[in-house]
């Protein structure tokens, strides 16, 4: 499967399997212990804000923000949508908050997050960051 | 001490320990494969949502998409021509914020 084919998110980890039982979500770049911990992290940063987080890892298309904005656009509702999308291989992690979204979560939060996030993935460490990305992003939204 | 002892002793012992610490190196992570900045890594691109919309954390089946990309799928079907309501997504885009970084 490429990026191109990987047309809607997984609702769920576990959803996310082919025929033969395999999942082929543990092909990515997360083992079943990471896959929980973000399923966790996710789940608990929907519930405190109301909004609406998803994450993708994978390549990016030049440009890579409209590539990013088009993803976030393709999410059921994009204006209380969070979207963290990473490119491991090209090393850079694009934000993307939507038109309600913004208000409650400036930039320069945003830029906060992603400060850390990639402190995290220059140290290797992807599932870390990422966790960590997503429990500051709720943070600093606060509670629904 | 016979021949065959000494060489048992003194080949045969080191030898079984290079082979246990190599079996330990080599067969010890089943997943070679571990993100390292600057190397290439290969992997299936993912896209996650939370499952919390999820009763008793039993997952939809993969063809259900009723949390996800409505947007789109409603734009797809839309008969050819007829252009209808600007697209759901061209409003927000404007409006989108965030942040990007490197590493």
């Amino acid at each position: 499967m490429t990026a191109g084919e990987l047309e809607r998110p997984a609702t769920g980890q576990v959803s996310h399997g082919s025929v033969t039982g395999h999942p082929e979500v543990l092909d990515g770049p997360f083992t079943t212990r990471q896959l929980l911990r973000l399923d966790e992290a996710l789940r608990l940063a929907d519930r405190s804000t109301g909004l609406t987080f998803s994450v993708y890892v994978g390549e990016l298309d030049e440009p890579v923000r409209a590539h990013a904005e088009k993803l976030h656009g393709q999410l059921a509702d994009p204006d209380r949508s969070v979207l963290l999308a990473v490119s491991p291989n090209q090393r850079l992690l694009e934000i993307v908050t939507g038109a309600e979204t913004r208000k409650r979560l400036p930039d320069r939060d945003a830029k906060l997050a992603a400060l850390s996030m990639a402190a995290a993935f220059g140290g290797g460490d992807l599932a870390g960051g990422i966790v960590t990305g997503i429990a500051q992003l709720a943070d600093h939204a606060g509670r629904r | 001490m016979s021949v065959l002892e000494t060489v048992l002793i003194f080949v045969g012992v080191p030898a079984a320990v290079v082979a246990v610490v190599a079996g330990l190196v080599y067969g010890g992570s089943r997943r070679g494969r571990r993100y390292r900045p600057g190397r290439p890594f290969e992997f299936t691109p993912v896209w996650f949502l939370s499952s919390q919309a999820q009763p008793s954390g039993v997952g939809y089946p993969a063809g259900d998409d009723r949390r996800a990309v409505t947007g789109a799928a409603e734009r797809a079907a839309l008969p050819a021509g007829e252009e209808g309501p600007e697209p759901a997504a061209a409003a927000p885009h404007g409006a989108t914020g965030g942040a990007s970084d490197r590493w």
